[in-house]
């Protein structure tokens, strides 16, 4: 019998400006976890968007089951048995579970019957342990919940082949370990699954083989069981991966930052920070490890003087900033790498000069005589740009057509020149390749060994762990605890994230929270 | 379409033409059709480049109209021009910047949509002047039209050119236009406009405010659009009446909008939509095809662009893939 | 009866009729922006509707058949907005605005010859049976012509599919979320497209039912600005077709009103009584968004966004 249900064969796409995959390989036996892996823009997510019909492939053939098949849109797909699951989730917040799961499907009347499709929906979420209740709203789940949804969605649809992108992102160690034995249920219900990744250890724990790609191109097929995280980094790098960065000793000096019984609202109007409070040291990186959606956001914004808060106190190198405004605190010495760089930290339509000057256009001498001085301005964005060793078309170009690397690294370059007394960096290497990232990285390092207090806001528990000199758990808008780094354990931080103080707590939960 | 009416297109045409270029004199109304396009879209070029919607401008041109005539009106004809005119400009830029700004403090402090309150204060506007033109500033000697009297000649922009209407508002919107493109690419309130405009978010990161940002470009656009009112009724007309053509305001979106939120480019544009609304007037008194297919006519162009914009992006792919 | 109550009921009935014109815009647009695509283009499709209501109304001396063509008129001119915003990903608010702009002038130049000519086939009240009989209510509500029984039947429909039918979670869904329709196999452009289009049937018919049953005659942009006043009745109910009646009916009431006084013989001015309706717009616009922003009730997310697949 012929168990290969996908073979994607030579598939070439193109986007503008680069080449996203470029005659790539791959294939899916019947009941096996087979692991895509690559860099963050290796473009695992730009094939599976073409195994499942959002983007059309501009060369190559997919193969489901051994015939060759043209998939149009994610209806085709669908028909085809193929279900994703989305990095970013596919979900309309403002309705409901129910409603987010008859979405597009072809099968239902025109009036929805809920009593049925509850029901239905509550089968499937039972058999698996899902936990969740078909008539909230999607906007009032957790992270982990949504992808619960996105889950029982797929299930729902009767899809044999799931694709889940990066799934294990937004998810604690625990919560991955949860998902983990809900995948193996599914294999052993004859379900074949393809499982985006490019974290070494997940992927060596779950898949049965890999699939490597690199910069758009294939790069090797491997049994997981005859390779090693070693070998496969290379791959994956294309050149040998230090996987430790290099930390001097730790400093620690003055209090910088100091938040005490910080209470804020989000944009929804719900409470967001909860009484929280926090010390952060000159000389020190203080990684404040969390679930998506605890507070994060909104406890950077209120440092920053973007968001006002209800309750308690902010204080900067010893004064009191409650309440100030962005411009006042930036003046300060508070610089902020916000955790959407297209969003907040710069104007993609704009040009790198533009970009760069965000945080001096009002001082001279780019500030001259009431007028901007653009030759200055061009001046300094170019010291930017060489001193950082970004690579830029052109430096009047807007950076929405910079790599995101090097966009980062501009926000970084520009942020770290205002010689902060305190840097704030949110998610600061998501997105970014290796390179991108271990610079990233070491950048931030070099600032706390100048005597610089970083605050640093991450999912990637790996991250944190890596260069944190303290870690603080967040969770429903207060730290739970604070280690040094010598006395972390990533297992209790990972129980912390998820609320717990225990693993019995956490077995104990699964279906509580519904 | 011209010729679903039993009228020879092509003759319409020539004769669309000829009313805007054709002679000296036509093409003299052509500029001076063209002289408040080129002062309103100026002003909302500053505007639109924040993504402010701002449709008010024929709200706000008819306020600076009013404003400016309230001192025609009633200032004695024996006080010098060189005091007089100063000040009805002024009236305009007050009155045109209080009818904008009333929608932009809503918008900043309420978020109420502009473009709902900016439409709503131009039908206030048009009621206002309605009022005034029936009621208490009528020429009693009008017959019953709604007409004010005649300005002094203290209160009459200067005609620049001999024989024709053209006066020195032309002057004053080629100084605005470059005056406009100074502010948008050399000063600090520009560039601060900019940030705003392609992401607000950035801007609040970046501590740029953008309530004085937002209100001081509403000020600059409506005062502009109330200069051009004044322009009208001082330079052209004379006198204030119900039809001082406010649809200038409409038009002058249409200005902004081709000429791609340039300041420069607005200059040429709206001496092109001027011929065809000095043309349209041409061909309404000669062959008798009504005035409406000027808007029929701007319309289509706007379509068109807009339709346009997605081949610019195509282009660029294009261009960058091969 | 005394005579003060049959004025009172006199007054609201012609409410209710003046209302129509404003419940038929505001419920398609209501439509169209859930689906994501704002038109403020509402003025020029009334107008369009309004005019080639009436022309298809005189011609055939019927009146129904007058209100279908204003309808298709209207939904016809709504596909440019379609065509431009969706299909050409074109701004669309500048695509609205040239759309009223290009309605404008379109029925400036047919209109010519109709001006001022009345169309005089009456349409016919209908009492309904018992309802007809509650007093007040009846006399106000169900004594009325089949339009305004259409725009009942059509804003409890539109409510019922909005919430209670797949259709209406599609609609609702590629106005909140287009990427994650798309993603879950709903046409986002197909849908898009239809509900725009619905949204200028139902501007035409409003347009239609004012120069062939409130007027009923045709007069050079008759409609004066009444699709602004639409656009803002969209926000005052909230996106929801059940609320959609109350304000066109308390702005029916005014424009009845401020008739009745003209004809009544008052001292104030007429252009102050006509510049009630946009004044009061106004500030109701206000003080609904405020209470909005208070509830956290936002616009459908990607109002206004067009929605490419192939963007990253």
């Amino acid at each position: 019998m012929d168990d290969i249900v996908v073979s994607l064969k030579n598939i070439t796409k193109r986007f503008p400006g680069i080449v996203a995959n470029d005659r790539v390989n791959f294939e899916l036996r019947r009941g096996e976890v087979h692991t895509l892996l690559g860099e963050n823009g290796a473009g695992k997510s730009t094939l599976m968007n073409i195994l499942d019909g959002i983007y059309q492939p501009d060369e190559g053939e997919i193969y489901i089951n051994g015939k060759l098949v043209e998939i149009k849109n994610p209806s085709d797909a669908m028909r085809l048995g193929i279900g994703m699951i989305h990095q970013h989730f596919m979900l309309v917040e403002t309705l409901t579970v129910l409603e987010n799961v008859i979405l597009g499907l072809a099968e239902q009347g025109l009036y929805i019957n809920k009593k049925e499709i509850s029901k239905r929906i509550e089968e499937v979420s039972d058999r698996y342990n899902l936990c969740i209740n078909p008539s909230t709203k999607i906007w009032q789940l957790s992270v982990g919940e949504q992808q619960r949804v996105e889950i029982i969605k797929t299930l729902f649809r009767g899809a044999q082949i799931l694709i889940l992108d990066e799934p294990t992102a937004v998810l604690t160690p625990q919560e991955v370990e949860v998902s983990f034995e809900i995948y193996k249920q599914m294999i052993e219900e004859g379900k074949s699954i393809i499982f985006i990744s490019h974290k070494l250890n997940e992927v060596m724990d779950i898949s049965d083989r890999i699939t490597v790609l690199r910069k758009g191109k294939y790069i090797g097929t491997v049994d997981t069981d005859k390779i090693t995280e070693k070998e496969l980094a290379t791959m994956m790098v294309g050149r040998e991966v230090l996987f430790r960065l290099e930390r001097k000793p730790h400093e620690r000096k003055d209090k910088v930052l100091q938040v005490s019984n910080l209470k804020a609202l989000d944009d929804k109007g719900l409470l967001a920070l909860n009484g929280l409070n926090l010390e952060v040291f000159s000389g020190e990186i203080y990684g404040l490890a969390g679930v998506a959606g605890n507070g994060q956001k909104i406890l950077s914004e209120a440092i920053a003087g973007l968001r006002k808060v209800i309750d308690g106190k902010i204080t900067i190198a010893g004064k009191d900033l409650t309440n100030a405004s962005a411009s006042e605190i930036f003046a300060h010495g508070v610089s902020y790498i916000p955790p959407d760089r297209l969003k907040m930290g710069l104007v993609p339509n704009l040009s790198s000069v533009d970009n760069a000057i965000l945080r001096r256009y009002y001082k001279p001498p780019i500030y001259n005589r009431h007028l901007i001085n653009y030759s200055e301005a061009e001046r300094y964005a170019k010291k930017l740009i060489e001193e950082y060793d970004i690579m830029v078309p052109r430096e009047d170009a807007p950076v929405k057509l910079l790599s995101g690397g090097n966009m980062q690294k501009l926000l970084l370059a520009r942020e770290i020149s205002e010689q902060p007394k305190l840097l704030i960096a949110v998610h600061p290497t998501r997105g970014l390749d290796v390179g991108a990232t271990e610079f990233v990285r070491r950048e931030l390092l070099k600032q706390r060994d100048n005597g610089v207090a970083v605050l640093l806001i991450s999912e990637d528990l790996d991250e944190i762990f890596m260069i944190s000199d303290r870690i603080g758990v967040i969770y429903e808008g207060q730290i739970l605890d604070t280690f040094d780094i010598k006395e972390a354990k990533i297992e209790k931080v990972g129980l912390l994230m998820a609320g717990m103080k225990s693993e019995r707590e956490f077995s104990e939960q699964v279906c509580s929270t519904v | 379409m011209i010729s679903f009416k039993g009228i020879n297109p092509l003759a319409a045409y020539k004769a669309l033409l000829i009313g805007a270029f054709g002679s000296t004199y036509t093409f003299s109304e052509t500029i001076v059709a063209a002289t408040p396009l080129i002062l309103i879209a100026t002003g909302l070029v500053l505007v639109f480049n924040m993504k402010f919607w701002n449709i008010g401008a024929y709200g706000q041109y008819i306020m600076g109209a009013i404003f400016s005539s309230y001192f025609a009106l009633n200032v004695s004809p024996s006080v010098s021009p060189w005091i007089l005119l100063p000040v009805m400009c002024v009236a305009s830029i007050i009155g045109g910047a209080i009818w904008a700004l009333i929608p932009a403090f809503m918008k900043l402090v309420w978020e109420v949509n502009e473009v709902i309150s900016t439409l709503l204060l131009n039908y206030i506007a048009l009621y206002i002047l309605k009022y005034l033109m029936y009621g208490p500033w009528r020429n009693p000697t009008s017959h019953g039209f709604p007409l004010s009297k005649m300005f002094a000649a203290n209160a009459q922009l200067p005609r620049i050119w001999p024989h024709t209407r053209v006066h020195l508002g032309i002057v004053f919107a080629i100084i605005i236009v470059f005056l406009m493109y100074f502010i948008i690419k050399k000063t600090r309130f520009g560039y601060e406009t900019r940030v705003i405009g392609e992401n607000s978010t950035a801007a609040r990161y970046a501590g740029i405010s953008i309530f004085r940002n937002t209100m001081l470009a509403m000020a600059i656009s409506g005062g502009i659009a109330g200069l051009a009112g004044m322009a009208q009724v001082s330079g052209v007309i004379h006198l204030l009446q119900l039809e001082i053509n406010p649809n200038y305001g409409y038009t002058a979106i249409i200005v902004a909008w081709l000429a791609s939120l340039n300041p420069i480019a607005v200059l040429l544009v709206s001496i092109l939509l001027g011929g065809i609304e000095a043309g349209g007037s041409q061909i309404q008194m000669m062959m008798h095809v009504p005035y409406g297919i000027v808007g029929v006519i701007e319309s289509s162009i706007l379509f068109a662009l807009l339709g346009g914009e997605i081949f610019k992006t195509f282009r660029v792919k294009f261009r960058r893939r091969g | 009866m005394t005579s003060q109550s049959s004025i009172f009921v006199t007054l609201s009935s012609t409410a209710v009729r003046s209302g129509t014109i404003l419940l038929l815009p505001t419920l398609g647009e209501i439509f169209a922006e859930r689906a994501g695509i704002l038109n403020l283009g509402i003025e020029g499709m009334m107008i369009i509707g309004a005019l080639f209501g009436f022309i298809a109304g005189f011609v055939t001396k019927n009146p129904y058949i007058g209100f279908v063509v204003g309808m298709i008129a209207g939904g016809l001119s709504a596909l440019i907005h379609a065509f431009v915003s969706i299909t050409l990903r074109g701004n669309q608010i500048v695509s609205g605005l040239a759309l009223t702009i290009f309605g404008l002038g379109i029925t400036n130049f047919f209109g010519q010859p109709w001006i001022n000519r009345k169309f005089t086939i009456p349409v016919k009240d209908y009492a309904i049976p018992g309802l007809s009989k509650i007093p007040y209510v009846g006399q106000i509500f169900f004594h009325q012509d089949l339009f305004v029984y259409f725009s009942y039947v059509l804003m409890i429909a539109m409510w019922f599919m909005l919430f209670k039918t797949k259709l209406g979670v599609h609609l609702r869904a590629v106005g909140e979320n287009a990427r994650a329709s798309d993603a879950m196999g709903v046409n986002v452009n197909r849908n898009r497209y239809f509900w725009t289009f619905f949204g200028g049937l139902l501007a035409g018919g409003g347009g239609a039912y004012l120069t062939l049953v409130y007027a009923p005659f045709w007069l050079d942009g008759i409609t004066a600005g009444r699709g602004w006043i639409a656009l803002a009745l969209v926000i005052f109910a909230m996106w929801n077709p059940l609320y959609a009646f109350i304000g066109a009916y308390l702005f029916g009431g005014i424009d009845a009103l401020q008739f009745q006084l003209q004809a009544s013989g008052t001292t104030i001015p007429s252009s102050l009584l006509n510049m009630q309706p946009y004044l009061l717009t106004l500030i109701v616009v206000v003080a609904a968004t405020i209470v909005l922003r208070k509830r956290h009730i936002g616009t459908p997310r990607e109002l206004g966004e067009p929605y490419d697949r192939e963007e990253r």
